[in-house]
């Protein structure tokens, strides 16, 4: 069963309001005839403990609007909001030490740095943002393998793993600095069925957890994971709703 | 350790082929630097400290009829004089096997203190007993005689005498022996009287406190006006720079070399920013990750600049050794071409300091500009990142490759060659800077041979002989012409001179106690002379009508404050100022600074119908004619004192620079290995980042050997367009490089002469090491499954 769902709008996000929050967000491309509008104003609010999916096909917006919520991308118009932060605000220099801590980030071919080991390659934010003390990223890294199930194979390198234990790992990357949101860009897309649902299976667990997960996919098969399903089209927002499991 | 330090030592582990190339390069070049920074330091200082440890006379006074101890007294009392030695220098021959060789005689008082123009004992006792002498430690090769030898020292009437070598000293104020063809003895005045000389200390050696020309002048001036004064005549003041007599060259060479050096430190920088540029590009998609879990610009610049720097500091290191070995190498060769000892090999803190500097900093800040460029990307371009296809095609520009037609393997090696234009430029100028220099190098050696080649053959003569006194012409023609062997014979006058101004002041000689660096001559050479033939860089050579006239060589020129054809030109002989009118300059390669004048011009101070010197053009064995001169010219009673032959000034003018020639011919060797390194650098980083497009070749039929083929192809277009841009350059390279050796060397610029052998070198080795560069490259490429490219990333 499904419900529909309307965003909420405020004009100063506080704690208890959403963690995540796009307002009339519109994005366009410079293109040799004009501009591409990519993204028309979107309005989205997701509330932290919530898996929500973003389906649409290919060239809907879907990965545009991931962008703009990672502060990979800024908006042309509009406002987003996360963590209580305005991302659109944060300057260029200030994004990467702010995306580290507030932002987790999952891709489709899960780019694990390849020289690095699985537990190294999940002490690198840690490294990075200066967020866990040194004698306590790796005990960290280990407990964070262990939650996503692949501890064992901490001391190797990406390339002697599957597709599915590197998601696994490419997760626990995200998760280094206990970040509120997780963002993945079609994680499951490079992976067989059963694994595919092993990782969402994850995915909703670290919702239920307490996290804001956005999960873009142009598969719409999602049920029994999703909390709740957005569809994009033509850089629009044609349908948000909440899905009973 | 830290993820990021692991990181950084993991790539730098995985490229270990191309960081081991950097490191070569940057080690290759940093042996270079270390080495001259070493020998340059070193060589000057110790050069310095040794010419200044002889305490040499700021002045020396030639006094008529001699110095003796109660008037030295009295100078050493006079104003600005701290100290003062009465010495005679003269200069005559002795006999070494069937040749005569060109030999100084130093006449020291045994009773002198030797607190001026100081020497150090090597072996042997001062004073030397009446029937012996000491000889400078360097003259014992051209002397061929050793301590306990004896040496047939020929005297004023050309008689030779016997002398027992009785131990060797280092005079570090003196050239080098061999270099001057000439051998330095030391001895009493008792010694010299024995071989037939007078004794006569009229060389008034005078120290002042201050060293610079102004105080020396003045102090010289004074000295010499009391002497005057005290009806003593002077005859002349030398006053030779404080400072070695190849002092400048060294510094100016070392200095030059020191410059080539550090371009070679510079193209191994520009190697690794290319080569790290092209191992970022392929770490695009890694850097995008890095930014998205939270690396800031800044700390990921950190991380790839220390890979710069253990890259740097890894090659500043290794290159230590092969910098000792071979910067005190060098020292060794310069100290001994300067007759320099070296007291201290250690060098100042500030040597090591800049050395370590230099090996850091220069790779580092050529590096930063890829590195920042890198480290600034933002994550959503390094996400969209797919290998090293994108963007071709994209430009306007691009659509003439297209239009590159030619066979189907030429054609795509030609069109991946232009492809990345921004590699390609590159790693041209890698490949041309490197072969630049290279041909450089070899151009200015070849010029100077050409140069030194063509300055003989304007010299007709084959011997050149100094008479001991003046004689009339027609006795030495007459003698000379009956001697079998003799093809011509040109007697003529040379006198020392002293530039004077048209107030008939009369300037100090800046003449070393050598009687050889720093001197002036003015030579009367019959008009029209068949011996020389210099080459005339302005006005014209002398002709019938110019009795006043005067034609200077380029060190003459420059000694007269560079005056033009026309103008007035004034020269004293034995303190008597005459006036010329300069007809001419001409270029002329060894001797000194030389005014040529008609024979009629010099009456007034020589008796007309005589001459000091004589020229003669010879067949068969050269020496054995000079000899057979010598004997009719002293069966006619006409004393040779001194005989040099062409090719041993040939000789002397080669002994002066041969180290320097050979050194740049070592850092054009350097710089051809970085060019070559900066070159197998680029084309596996090329080949690297076309893996995909391998594997998509191969999917679609072409065999690993039509992929080698291709990969081989394009790295021999790109060392052959290089070598065409290095011998290009290397012209304009090879004239300044050529302005500055031969300014320093003779006072005029090496003319330009492009050595064919070394751009044919060039060209062969830079296409050869291309393909052999690519070879590897390719050889991997084509190993490669058709699984293993497609799935890289």
């Amino acid at each position: 069963m499904t419900r529909h769902r309307t965003s909420r709008s405020s004009t100063s996000p506080r704690t208890d309001e959403p963690v995540i929050q796009v307002r009339g967000v519109a994005k366009t491309y410079p293109v040799p005839g004009g501009e591409f509008p990519a993204l028309g104003g979107v309005d989205i609010s997701v509330d932290a403990g919530e898996l929500t999916a973003v389906v649409g096909r290919s060239g809907s917006g879907k990965t545009t609007l991931l962008n703009l919520l990672a502060g990979i991308d800024r908006p042309t118009a509009g406002e987003i909001w996360v963590a209580g932060t305005a991302v659109h605000e944060v300057p260029e220099t200030k994004l990467a030490a702010w995306r580290g801590r507030a932002v987790g980030l999952v891709f489709q071919f899960f780019q694990l740095l390849p020289t690095l080991t699985v537990a190294e390659n999940v002490m690198l934010p840690m490294d990075f943002c200066g967020t866990v003390a040194a004698r306590r990223r790796r005990p960290l890294a280990l407990e964070l393998l262990d939650r996503v199930g692949i501890a064992e194979h901490a001391d190797k390198v990406p390339a002697e793993l599957s597709g599915g234990q590197q998601q696994r790992a490419a997760i626990a990357r995200a998760l280094a600095n206990d970040p509120p949101v997780l963002l993945a860009d079609e994680p499951t897309g490079n992976l067989d069925s059963a694994t595919a649902g092993s990782v969402l299976e994850l995915f909703r667990e670290l919702a239920h957890g307490g996290k804001a997960v956005v999960m873009v996919t142009h598969e719409r098969d999602l049920s029994g994971y999703a909390d709740r399903l957005v569809t994009l089209a033509d850089g629009r927002v044609v349908e948000d709703v909440v899905v009973s499991t | 350790m830290r993820p990021r330090t692991v990181k950084m030592w993991r790539d730098l582990s995985a490229a270990r082929g191309r960081v081991a190339l950097m490191i070569l390069a940057i080690a290759v070049a940093m042996s270079g630097v270390g080495a001259l920074l070493i020998a340059r330091t070193v060589i000057v200082r110790e050069a310095a400290a040794a010419y200044a440890g002889t305490n040499p006379a700021s002045a020396t006074l030639e006094v008529q009829g001699g110095v003796d101890a109660a008037l030295l007294a009295q100078v050493r009392t006079r104003p600005g004089v701290t100290d003062a030695a009465a010495r005679q220098t003269v200069l005559t021959r002795v006999r070494v096997g069937d040749q005569w060789r060109r030999m100084l005689l130093f006449v020291i008082a045994p009773d002198d203190p030797m607190r001026v123009a100081k020497l150090r004992l090597k072996s042997g006792a001062w004073p030397p007993a009446d029937g012996e002498l000491l000889i400078e430690r360097t003259a014992e090769p051209v002397l061929d005689a050793a301590a306990g030898d004896r040496l047939a020292v020929a005297g004023p009437s050309g008689a030779t005498t016997e002398v027992r070598v009785s131990g060797t000293v280092y005079d570090a104020a003196l050239a080098p022996a061999a270099q001057e063809s000439t051998g330095y003895g030391y001895l009493t005045p008792a010694g010299l009287a024995r071989l037939g000389f007078t004794a006569s200390a009229d060389e008034l050696r005078i120290v002042t406190p201050e060293r610079d020309e102004a105080s020396v002048e003045a102090t010289a001036t004074a000295v010499a006006a009391w002497l005057t004064a005290q009806g003593r005549q002077v005859r002349l003041i030398q006053a030779p720079p404080y400072q070695h007599p190849h002092h400048s060259q060294s510094e100016t060479i070392t200095g030059m070399f020191l410059a080539f050096a550090v371009a070679a430190l510079i193209l191994a920088g520009v190697l690794v920013a290319a080569t790290l540029g092209g191992m970022l590009a392929a770490q695009t998609r890694q850097i995008g990750i890095m930014k998205t879990v939270g690396a800031t610009t800044g700390q990921l610049l950190r991380v790839y600049l220390g890979a710069v720097a253990v890259i740097a500091a890894t090659a500043t290191v290794l290159a230590v050794g092969p910098a000792l070995l071979a910067g005190y190498g060098l020292t060794g060769l310069v100290a001994e071409m300067l007759n320099v000892e070296i007291a201290n090999r250690v060098t100042p803190w500030w040597v090591p300091a800049s050395y370590l500097a230099a090996g850091l900093a220069i790779p580092l800040a050529v590096a930063l500009v890829p590195l920042v460029r890198a480290a600034r990307i933002t994550v959503r371009t390094a996400l969209d990142e797919h290998g090293a296809g994108t963007g071709v095609g994209s430009r306007r520009s691009d659509r003439w490759l297209t239009r590159l037609r030619g066979g189907r393997l030429s054609t795509l090696a030609l069109r991946n060659l232009l492809r990345n234009r921004g590699r390609l430029v590159l790693t041209l100028a890698l490949l041309a800077a490197g072969g630049a220099m290279f041909t450089s190098g070899l151009n200015s050696s070849a010029a100077w041979r050409s140069w030194v080649d063509d300055g003989m053959a304007r010299r007709a003569y084959d011997a050149q002989l100094r008479l001991a006194s003046s004689a009339p012409v027609d006795t030495i023609t007459g003698a000379v012409n009956a001697v079998d062997g003799v093809v011509a014979a040109e007697p003529f006058v040379s006198l020392v001179a002293t530039p004077a101004t048209a107030d008939g002041r009369i300037e100090v000689q800046r003449t070393y106690p050598d009687d050889g660096h720093g001197r002036f001559l003015l030579a009367a050479l019959p008009v029209p002379t068949r011996m020389v033939d210099f080459d005339v860089t302005a006005g014209r050579w002398l002709g019938a009508g110019d009795i006043d006239g005067v034609v200077l060589n380029q060190s003459a020129v420059s000694r007269l404050g560079d005056p033009r054809v026309g103008d007035d030109v004034y020269l004293a002989v034995d303190g008597v100022v005459g006036r010329w009118r300069l007809v001419g300059t001409v270029a002329e390669a060894g001797g000194p600074a030389t005014a040529y004048t008609s024979p009629q011009s010099v009456s007034r101070f020589v008796e007309p119908g005589t001459a000091n010197m004589l020229h003669i053009i010879t067949v068969g064995d050269t020496a054995t004619v000079a000899g057979q001169v010598e004997a009719a010219l002293d069966s006619a009673g006409v004393v040779v004192g001194e005989s040099m032959l062409t090719e041993d000034l040939r000789t002397a003018i080669d002994e002066h620079v041969a180290i320097f020639i050979g050194t740049l011919l070592a850092l054009a060797t350097l710089m051809a290995a970085v060019g070559v390194l900066g070159l197998a650098a680029t084309m596996s980083i090329t080949v690297t980042q076309r893996t995909r497009e391998y594997g998509v070749m191969q999917a679609i039929g072409a065999r690993p050997a039509t992929i080698r083929r291709m990969v081989v192809l394009e790295g021999t277009l790109t060392g052959l367009l290089g070598s065409l841009v290095a011998i290009a350059l290397g012209v304009p390279l090879s004239a300044l490089v050529g302005e500055l050796l031969g300014r320093i060397s003779f006072g005029l610029p090496l003319p330009l002469h492009l050595a064919p052998g070394g751009l044919v070198a060039w060209l062969v080795l830079s296409v050869a090491a291309a393909a052999v560069a690519t070879l590897v490259a390719a050889r991997r490429a084509a190993r490669l499954t058709v699984r293993e490219t497609l799935s890289y990333q």
